[in-house]
């Protein structure tokens, strides 16, 4: 695994993974390599490959646009340019960056947020390098990833929760939010950040 | 930055969510490009909100985006390059070993030598046959969008000429001397004013089997009832014949045009009634609008 992309980042789950035998860590890893596989498959224009791709990600890409933007026609427009990026440009991503799952829910949550401030789209996160958030290709760990992800959300204090929950999914900027809570803007990047820091802490545990 | 050059510990999270001021970030950007640790703190600060993310709660996208992606990306398919044939090397062989008298000697198989210009034109044949194959795809893939385009405009064009037709036969019928034109009516009751009783007119020319029907003033009916326009034969014993339902809009307006009718059959008069939706085979009482 690449050094910036620690394994233990949903380390309980990786653990449990670990306890099992050989055979059963190479089933939980086999999306992974689907995803990349499948990729390459895009890349040589076989659809087929392009509909599995929709299939495995395309609630997370939709949800995630749909809690940004609110509005069920403005999200579906953003799932359907993401995806045609991919068919396009599927070199675009490269396996190797990280999950595919994870790239696609905070390239979402970036083009869902310029299309809230009516932005021209950003590319700097999708050249950014994402550690791989557990196995999003297999559902039911992306089930318990996101269940788990909820509980450390539920448990941080509520400025913290509030402040994250404004900058990511409402797109405010730190200044934006002072200048709603009248907080200090030191206090509102020191939120941010510790929430993100407890966030992955609580999959380190 | 920090005295030591470095993106502050409290703007990396900021940089990973895009929410720095744009002269700010794009210092950072230039930072980024040359410090691997701050590139390697921005990523784990990635992953920490591809986590966050799947805190939304999971909805799943309309049944028809789907469908709506795969059309897109069929209309978008791909020219796929021709794989070029990898050179065999032959360097790190093992030598072939040769036997000799009363021992082994080495010998080394030499690749018989070739011509640089012999090697240029061999891979520039193969460069041609690609860019030709490339090309060929991309011609193919642009003649299929013009095959579609014309495929398109051809049905566009089919329908604009039955359009213009059916409307020709409409003017026809309305403007043909030998039409029968009939005004449909109801008895007048006393003391209402003749303005806002309903009232139609047709214009029906019999061996053509065209008609035009409009009518005013029309009362609005239950949702589930409908007006029947009938043709009234006027060979004796023959059954009216039914020439289309309609309802009419909020005004009391309503029009049938160019129904579907025999041919040749010589109309006594024309008849309304209001039947269940999906019309009648036979006129049900009482007539509302009749005209002969």
């Amino acid at each position: 695994m690449d050094k910036c992309c620690p394994r233990n980042l949903f380390g309980p789950l990786v653990r449990s993974m670990d306890r099992e035998d050989e055979v059963l860590t190479t089933a939980t890893t086999q999306p992974a390599h689907e995803d990349a596989a499948l990729l390459v498959r895009v890349q040589r224009g076989d659809e087929q490959a392009m509909a599995m791709l929709f299939d495995r990600y395309s609630r997370i890409v939709y949800s995630v646009a749909l809690r940004v933007l609110r509005d069920a026609a403005s999200a579906e427009d953003i799932l359907q340019e993401i995806f045609m990026q991919i068919w396009r440009n599927p070199a675009g991503f490269v396996a190797t960056r990280g999950s595919l799952g994870g790239w696609l829910a905070v390239v979402t949550r970036n083009r869902s947020i310029d299309t809230l401030r009516r932005k021209k789209p950003t590319e700097q996160v999708e050249e950014m390098q994402l550690p791989a958030p557990g196995n999003l290709a297999d559902e039911a760990e992306r089930n318990l990833m996101m269940e788990r992800a909820r509980i450390v959300i539920a448990q941080l204090p509520a400025e913290q929760r509030k402040t994250l929950e404004m900058a990511f999914f409402d797109g405010l900027t730190h200044s934006e939010i002072a200048e709603m809570t009248g907080d200090p803007l030191g206090t509102v990047k020191t939120r941010i950040r510790s929430a993100l820091l407890t966030l992955r802490k609580g999959f380190q545990a | 930055m920090n005295p030591a050059n470095h993106i502050s510990p409290e703007d990396l999270p900021l940089i990973a969510l895009q929410l720095l001021p744009e002269q700010e970030m794009a210092d950072a950007l230039i930072h980024l490009e040359h410090c691997e640790a701050c590139r390697e703190e921005i990523a784990l600060y990635q992953g920490d909100l591809a986590a966050y993310a799947m805190t939304s709660e999971m909805h799943s996208p309309p049944a028809q985006a789907r469908e709506r992606l795969m059309r897109r990306v069929a209309k978008e398919k791909k020219v796929v390059p021709i794989e070029r044939p990898q050179p065999v090397s032959v360097a790190g062989e093992e030598p072939v070993l040769a036997p000799r008298r009363g021992m082994f000697e080495t010998e080394t198989y030499e690749e018989p030598r070739r011509s640089r210009g012999a090697g240029f034109v061999t891979w520039s044949g193969w460069a041609i046959a690609a860019g030709v194959a490339v090309v060929a795809g991309l011609q193919f893939h642009q003649r299929q969008i013009l095959q579609s385009d014309i495929n398109d405009m051809s049905a566009k064009l089919t329908q604009s000429a039955n359009e213009a037709a059916k409307a020709q036969d409409v003017l026809k019928t309305l403007t043909d001397q030998g039409a029968l034109q009939v005004t449909m009516r109801i008895p007048v009751p006393e003391g209402v004013p003749a303005s806002h009783l309903p009232e139609g007119h047709t214009a029906y020319i019999a061996d053509k089997g065209s008609l035009v029907f409009v009518a005013s003033n029309l009362l609005q009916l239950q949702p589930y009832k409908t007006y029947e326009l009938w043709v009234l034969p006027a060979e004796k014993g023959r059954d009216p014949i039914p020439a289309g339902t309609f309802k009419p809009d909020e005004k009391g307006n309503a029009s049938v045009v160019m129904p579907d009718l025999p041919k040749g059959v010589a109309a006594a008069g024309f008849g309304v009634t209001i039947e269940d939706d999906g019309g009648s085979k036979q006129p049900t009482m009482p007539i509302v609008l009749v005209g002969m």
